[in-house]
Protein backbone atom coordinates (compact mmCIF):
# COMPACT_ATOMS: atom_id res chain seq x y z
CA UNK A 1 0.00 0.00 0.00
CA UNK A 2 2.91 2.34 0.59
CA UNK A 3 3.47 2.61 -3.15
CA UNK A 4 -0.01 4.16 -3.42
CA UNK A 5 1.08 7.16 -1.37
CA UNK A 6 2.33 10.07 -3.41
CA UNK A 7 4.09 13.23 -2.35
CA UNK A 8 3.47 16.33 -4.40
CA UNK A 9 3.73 20.09 -4.14
CA UNK A 10 0.67 22.34 -4.11
CA UNK A 11 1.37 26.09 -4.08
CA UNK A 12 4.87 25.46 -2.76
CA UNK A 13 3.71 23.28 0.12
CA UNK A 14 4.72 19.62 0.24
CA UNK A 15 1.59 17.45 0.65
CA UNK A 16 0.76 13.76 0.69
CA UNK A 17 -2.11 11.97 -1.02
CA UNK A 18 -3.09 8.49 -2.10
CA UNK A 19 -3.32 7.42 -5.73
CA UNK A 20 -7.13 7.34 -5.73
CA UNK A 21 -7.42 10.94 -4.57
CA UNK A 22 -7.88 13.97 -6.78
CA UNK A 23 -5.82 17.14 -6.54
CA UNK A 24 -8.94 18.90 -5.25
CA UNK A 25 -9.38 16.42 -2.37
CA UNK A 26 -5.75 16.56 -1.33
CA UNK A 27 -5.74 20.36 -1.50
CA UNK A 28 -8.88 20.52 0.66
CA UNK A 29 -7.32 18.16 3.23
CA UNK A 30 -4.38 20.52 3.51
CA UNK A 31 -6.47 23.66 3.80
CA UNK A 32 -5.85 24.93 0.29
CA UNK A 33 -9.05 26.42 -1.12
CA UNK A 34 -9.76 25.84 -4.82
CA UNK A 35 -12.96 27.49 -6.08
CA UNK A 36 -15.60 25.14 -7.47
CA UNK A 37 -19.34 25.06 -8.08
CA UNK A 38 -20.14 21.61 -9.48
CA UNK A 39 -18.08 19.59 -6.97
CA UNK A 40 -19.87 18.28 -3.89
CA UNK A 41 -18.35 15.86 -1.37
CA UNK A 42 -20.09 12.50 -1.70
CA UNK A 43 -21.11 12.90 -5.34
CA UNK A 44 -19.27 11.85 -8.49
CA UNK A 45 -17.22 14.46 -10.35
CA UNK A 46 -18.31 15.86 -13.72
CA UNK A 47 -15.94 18.77 -14.30
CA UNK A 48 -18.83 20.96 -15.46
CA UNK A 49 -18.02 24.33 -13.93
CA UNK A 50 -14.32 24.42 -14.96
CA UNK A 51 -13.54 26.70 -12.01
CA UNK A 52 -11.14 24.35 -10.20
CA UNK A 53 -8.62 24.58 -13.04
CA UNK A 54 -5.01 24.48 -11.83
CA UNK A 55 -1.61 24.46 -13.48
CA UNK A 56 0.19 21.14 -13.23
CA UNK A 57 3.99 21.23 -13.65
CA UNK A 58 3.61 24.67 -15.22
CA UNK A 59 1.66 23.06 -18.06
CA UNK A 60 0.40 25.23 -20.88
CA UNK A 61 -3.16 23.91 -20.62
CA UNK A 62 -4.68 24.01 -17.13
CA UNK A 63 -6.04 20.75 -15.70
CA UNK A 64 -9.18 20.36 -13.60
CA UNK A 65 -8.29 19.71 -9.95
CA UNK A 66 -11.47 17.66 -9.48
CA UNK A 67 -10.65 15.31 -12.38
CA UNK A 68 -6.87 14.99 -11.93
CA UNK A 69 -5.51 12.15 -9.78
CA UNK A 70 -2.43 12.93 -7.74
CA UNK A 71 0.88 11.67 -9.07
CA UNK A 72 4.30 11.34 -7.51
CA UNK A 73 6.29 14.54 -7.66
CA UNK A 74 3.70 16.70 -9.46
CA UNK A 75 3.83 20.44 -8.91
CA UNK A 76 0.45 22.15 -8.74
CA UNK A 77 -0.28 25.87 -8.83
CA UNK A 78 -3.82 26.69 -7.72
CA UNK A 79 -3.72 30.47 -7.77
CA UNK A 80 -1.99 32.91 -10.10
CA UNK A 81 -3.00 35.84 -12.28
CA UNK A 82 -3.73 33.71 -15.34
CA UNK A 83 -6.00 31.28 -13.47
CA UNK A 84 -7.71 34.15 -11.65
CA UNK A 85 -8.47 35.77 -15.01
CA UNK A 86 -9.95 32.55 -16.40
CA UNK A 87 -12.04 32.06 -13.25
CA UNK A 88 -13.37 35.63 -13.35
CA UNK A 89 -14.34 35.20 -16.99
CA UNK A 90 -16.00 31.83 -16.30
CA UNK A 91 -18.04 33.22 -13.40
CA UNK A 92 -18.97 36.23 -15.51
CA UNK A 93 -20.21 33.94 -18.28
CA UNK A 94 -22.26 31.92 -15.79
CA UNK A 95 -23.95 35.13 -14.69
CA UNK A 96 -24.64 36.36 -18.22
CA UNK A 97 -25.83 33.07 -19.70
CA UNK A 98 -29.08 33.16 -17.71
CA UNK A 99 -30.82 35.74 -15.55
CA UNK A 100 -28.95 36.02 -12.24
CA UNK A 101 -30.31 39.10 -10.51
CA UNK A 102 -29.36 38.70 -6.86
CA UNK A 103 -31.74 41.34 -5.52
CA UNK A 104 -34.82 39.35 -6.53
CA UNK A 105 -33.46 35.84 -5.81
CA UNK A 106 -34.44 33.59 -2.89
CA UNK A 107 -30.80 32.55 -2.50
CA UNK A 108 -29.51 36.10 -2.09
CA UNK A 109 -26.64 35.98 0.44
CA UNK A 110 -26.92 32.17 0.54
CA UNK A 111 -25.64 31.60 -2.96
CA UNK A 112 -22.38 29.94 -3.90
CA UNK A 113 -22.28 31.72 -7.26
CA UNK A 114 -22.73 35.09 -5.60
CA UNK A 115 -20.09 34.32 -2.96
CA UNK A 116 -17.66 33.14 -5.59
CA UNK A 117 -18.16 36.30 -7.65
CA UNK A 118 -17.42 38.37 -4.55
CA UNK A 119 -14.38 36.27 -3.69
CA UNK A 120 -12.95 36.49 -7.21
CA UNK A 121 -13.62 40.21 -7.47
CA UNK A 122 -16.12 40.09 -10.33
CA UNK A 123 -17.19 43.71 -9.99
CA UNK A 124 -18.67 44.27 -13.43
CA UNK A 125 -19.52 42.43 -16.64
CA UNK A 126 -17.85 43.38 -19.91
CA UNK A 127 -19.52 40.77 -22.08
CA UNK A 128 -23.05 41.01 -23.49
CA UNK A 129 -25.83 39.27 -21.56
CA UNK A 130 -27.94 36.56 -23.17
CA UNK A 131 -30.86 36.53 -20.71
CA UNK A 132 -33.01 33.89 -22.44
CA UNK A 133 -36.53 33.35 -21.18
CA UNK A 134 -36.23 29.75 -20.00
CA UNK A 135 -39.22 29.57 -17.71
CA UNK A 136 -40.14 28.28 -14.27
CA UNK A 137 -41.64 24.92 -13.31
CA UNK A 138 -43.69 25.35 -10.13
CA UNK A 139 -45.91 22.32 -10.67
CA UNK A 140 -44.43 20.40 -7.73
CA UNK A 141 -46.34 20.59 -4.44
CA UNK A 142 -43.32 21.58 -2.30
CA UNK A 143 -40.57 22.79 -4.58
CA UNK A 144 -40.03 24.84 -7.72
CA UNK A 145 -37.28 25.27 -10.27
CA UNK A 146 -36.42 28.60 -11.86
CA UNK A 147 -34.35 27.64 -14.90
CA UNK A 148 -33.22 31.27 -15.21
CA UNK A 149 -30.98 30.81 -12.15
CA UNK A 150 -29.62 27.39 -13.13
CA UNK A 151 -25.90 27.14 -13.91
CA UNK A 152 -26.04 23.51 -15.14
CA UNK A 153 -23.72 22.21 -12.41
CA UNK A 154 -25.81 18.99 -12.37
CA UNK A 155 -25.46 18.54 -8.61
CA UNK A 156 -29.23 17.87 -8.44
CA UNK A 157 -28.98 15.28 -11.21
CA UNK A 158 -26.20 13.43 -9.38
CA UNK A 159 -27.67 13.61 -5.88
CA UNK A 160 -31.03 12.36 -7.21
CA UNK A 161 -29.40 9.46 -9.01
CA UNK A 162 -26.53 8.52 -6.70
CA UNK A 163 -27.91 9.25 -3.23
CA UNK A 164 -31.70 9.15 -3.50
CA UNK A 165 -31.64 6.57 -6.30
CA UNK A 166 -34.63 8.10 -8.06
CA UNK A 167 -32.94 9.68 -11.11
CA UNK A 168 -35.79 12.09 -11.61
CA UNK A 169 -33.50 14.85 -12.87
CA UNK A 170 -31.57 14.77 -16.10
CA UNK A 171 -30.16 17.14 -18.70
CA UNK A 172 -31.79 17.78 -22.08
CA UNK A 173 -30.13 19.53 -25.02
CA UNK A 174 -26.61 20.86 -25.46
CA UNK A 175 -24.72 24.10 -25.04
CA UNK A 176 -26.95 27.14 -24.62
CA UNK A 177 -30.02 24.96 -25.23
CA UNK A 178 -29.24 22.63 -22.32
CA UNK A 179 -32.00 22.40 -19.70
CA UNK A 180 -32.71 20.35 -16.62
CA UNK A 181 -35.70 18.08 -17.05
CA UNK A 182 -37.69 15.83 -14.73
CA UNK A 183 -38.78 12.46 -16.07
CA UNK A 184 -37.99 13.02 -19.76
CA UNK A 185 -39.58 16.44 -19.81
CA UNK A 186 -42.87 16.00 -17.98
CA UNK A 187 -43.68 18.70 -15.41
CA UNK A 188 -42.05 18.12 -12.01
CA UNK A 189 -45.44 17.89 -10.28
CA UNK A 190 -46.48 15.00 -12.53
CA UNK A 191 -43.24 13.07 -12.04
CA UNK A 192 -43.73 9.42 -11.09
CA UNK A 193 -40.16 8.94 -9.89
CA UNK A 194 -39.75 12.02 -7.67
CA UNK A 195 -39.88 11.11 -3.99
CA UNK A 196 -40.14 14.75 -2.88
CA UNK A 197 -37.06 14.22 -0.71
CA UNK A 198 -35.74 17.72 -1.37
CA UNK A 199 -32.09 16.71 -1.77
CA UNK A 200 -31.85 18.55 -5.09
CA UNK A 201 -33.00 21.75 -3.39
CA UNK A 202 -30.40 21.32 -0.64
CA UNK A 203 -27.47 20.82 -3.00
CA UNK A 204 -28.36 23.54 -5.53
CA UNK A 205 -25.59 26.17 -5.32
CA UNK A 206 -27.88 28.96 -6.53
CA UNK A 207 -31.56 29.83 -6.16
CA UNK A 208 -32.62 27.69 -9.14
CA UNK A 209 -34.17 25.01 -6.92
CA UNK A 210 -36.06 26.30 -3.92
CA UNK A 211 -38.76 25.40 -1.46
CA UNK A 212 -42.13 26.99 -2.10
CA UNK A 213 -43.20 29.63 0.36
CA UNK A 214 -39.73 31.14 0.73
CA UNK A 215 -39.71 34.85 0.11
CA UNK A 216 -36.83 36.90 -1.17
CA UNK A 217 -36.74 38.95 2.03
CA UNK A 218 -36.07 35.87 4.14
CA UNK A 219 -32.86 35.20 2.25
CA UNK A 220 -33.14 31.45 2.79
CA UNK A 221 -34.40 29.11 0.13
CA UNK A 222 -35.15 26.19 2.42
CA UNK A 223 -36.57 25.71 5.89
CA UNK A 224 -34.15 23.22 7.42
CA UNK A 225 -30.73 23.38 5.83
CA UNK A 226 -28.64 20.28 6.41
CA UNK A 227 -25.42 19.05 4.73
CA UNK A 228 -23.11 20.94 7.11
CA UNK A 229 -20.19 20.42 4.74
CA UNK A 230 -21.89 22.63 2.18
CA UNK A 231 -19.50 25.50 2.28
CA UNK A 232 -21.17 28.86 1.92
CA UNK A 233 -18.51 31.41 1.14
CA UNK A 234 -19.85 34.28 3.10
CA UNK A 235 -17.29 36.87 4.13
CA UNK B 1 -20.15 39.67 -32.14
CA UNK B 2 -16.68 41.12 -31.55
CA UNK B 3 -15.62 40.08 -35.04
CA UNK B 4 -18.76 41.64 -36.54
CA UNK B 5 -17.92 44.89 -34.78
CA UNK B 6 -14.42 44.78 -36.28
CA UNK B 7 -15.69 44.11 -39.83
CA UNK B 8 -18.11 47.02 -39.53
CA UNK B 9 -15.46 49.39 -38.22
CA UNK B 10 -17.11 49.95 -34.84
CA UNK B 11 -14.51 48.10 -32.74
CA UNK B 12 -11.97 49.50 -30.31
CA UNK B 13 -8.57 48.23 -29.28
CA UNK B 14 -10.28 47.05 -26.09
CA UNK B 15 -12.50 44.79 -28.19
CA UNK B 16 -9.42 43.29 -29.81
CA UNK B 17 -7.85 42.66 -26.39
CA UNK B 18 -11.09 41.05 -25.20
CA UNK B 19 -11.21 38.87 -28.30
CA UNK B 20 -7.69 37.61 -27.60
CA UNK B 21 -8.43 37.06 -23.91
CA UNK B 22 -11.65 35.16 -24.58
CA UNK B 23 -10.05 33.01 -27.26
CA UNK B 24 -7.21 32.05 -24.92
CA UNK B 25 -9.68 31.26 -22.16
CA UNK B 26 -11.91 29.10 -24.35
CA UNK B 27 -8.90 27.18 -25.66
CA UNK B 28 -7.52 26.62 -22.17
CA UNK B 29 -10.69 25.72 -20.27
CA UNK B 30 -12.71 23.66 -22.75
CA UNK B 31 -13.36 19.99 -22.05
CA UNK B 32 -13.30 18.60 -25.58
CA UNK B 33 -11.30 19.16 -28.74
CA UNK B 34 -14.05 21.23 -30.37
CA UNK B 35 -13.71 23.97 -27.77
CA UNK B 36 -9.95 23.68 -27.57
CA UNK B 37 -9.55 24.29 -31.31
CA UNK B 38 -12.52 26.61 -31.92
CA UNK B 39 -10.45 29.80 -31.38
CA UNK B 40 -7.70 28.64 -33.76
CA UNK B 41 -8.94 30.74 -36.73
CA UNK B 42 -8.77 33.81 -34.51
CA UNK B 43 -5.29 32.90 -33.28
CA UNK B 44 -3.88 32.28 -36.75
CA UNK B 45 -5.42 35.35 -38.39
CA UNK B 46 -4.17 37.46 -35.50
CA UNK B 47 -0.69 36.00 -35.91
CA UNK B 48 -0.45 36.55 -39.66
CA UNK B 49 -2.86 39.45 -40.30
CA UNK B 50 -2.71 41.54 -37.15
CA UNK B 51 -2.00 44.64 -39.26
CA UNK B 52 -5.34 44.15 -41.04
CA UNK B 53 -7.18 43.92 -37.72
CA UNK B 54 -5.50 47.16 -36.65
CA UNK B 55 -6.37 49.06 -39.83
CA UNK B 56 -10.02 48.01 -39.37
CA UNK B 57 -9.99 49.36 -35.84
CA UNK B 58 -7.68 52.38 -35.98
CA UNK B 59 -8.18 53.65 -39.56
CA UNK B 60 -11.68 52.31 -40.25
CA UNK B 61 -10.51 50.76 -43.50
CA UNK B 62 -10.52 47.22 -44.84
CA UNK B 63 -7.26 46.71 -46.81
CA UNK B 64 -8.74 43.73 -48.67
CA UNK B 65 -11.90 45.63 -49.58
CA UNK B 66 -14.10 42.84 -48.27
CA UNK B 67 -15.66 44.19 -45.09
CA UNK B 68 -18.74 46.45 -45.25
CA UNK B 69 -17.29 48.94 -42.69
CA UNK B 70 -20.77 50.46 -42.36
CA UNK B 71 -20.18 51.52 -38.77
CA UNK B 72 -16.96 53.45 -39.41
CA UNK B 73 -18.64 56.72 -40.42
CA UNK B 74 -21.15 56.53 -37.60
CA UNK B 75 -18.34 55.93 -35.14
CA UNK B 76 -16.54 58.99 -36.52
CA UNK B 77 -19.65 61.18 -36.13
CA UNK B 78 -20.11 60.01 -32.55
CA UNK B 79 -16.52 60.89 -31.72
CA UNK B 80 -16.84 64.43 -33.03
CA UNK B 81 -20.06 64.92 -31.12
CA UNK B 82 -18.53 63.73 -27.88
CA UNK B 83 -15.40 65.85 -28.32
CA UNK B 84 -16.52 69.14 -29.93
Amino acid sequence: MTSDVHTLTIDGTGVVGTADQTVLEVAAEHGIDIPTLCHLDGLSEVGACRLCLVEVDGGHRPALACMTRVEEGMTVTTHNDRLAGYRRNLVQMLFLERNHVCAVCVANRHCELQDLAAELGVTHFDLPAIYPNVGVDASHRLFAIDHNRCIMCTRCVRVCDEIEGAHTWDVMGRGLAARLVTDLGTPWGESDTCTSCGKCVQVCPTGALFEKGRSVAEGAKERRPFLPYLKVRRS
Amino acid sequence: MLLTAITEGRATLGDLRQLEELSAMVAATSLCGLGQTAPNPVFSTLRYFRAEYLSHIEDGTCPAGVCPMVGAETAGVTTTQVNP
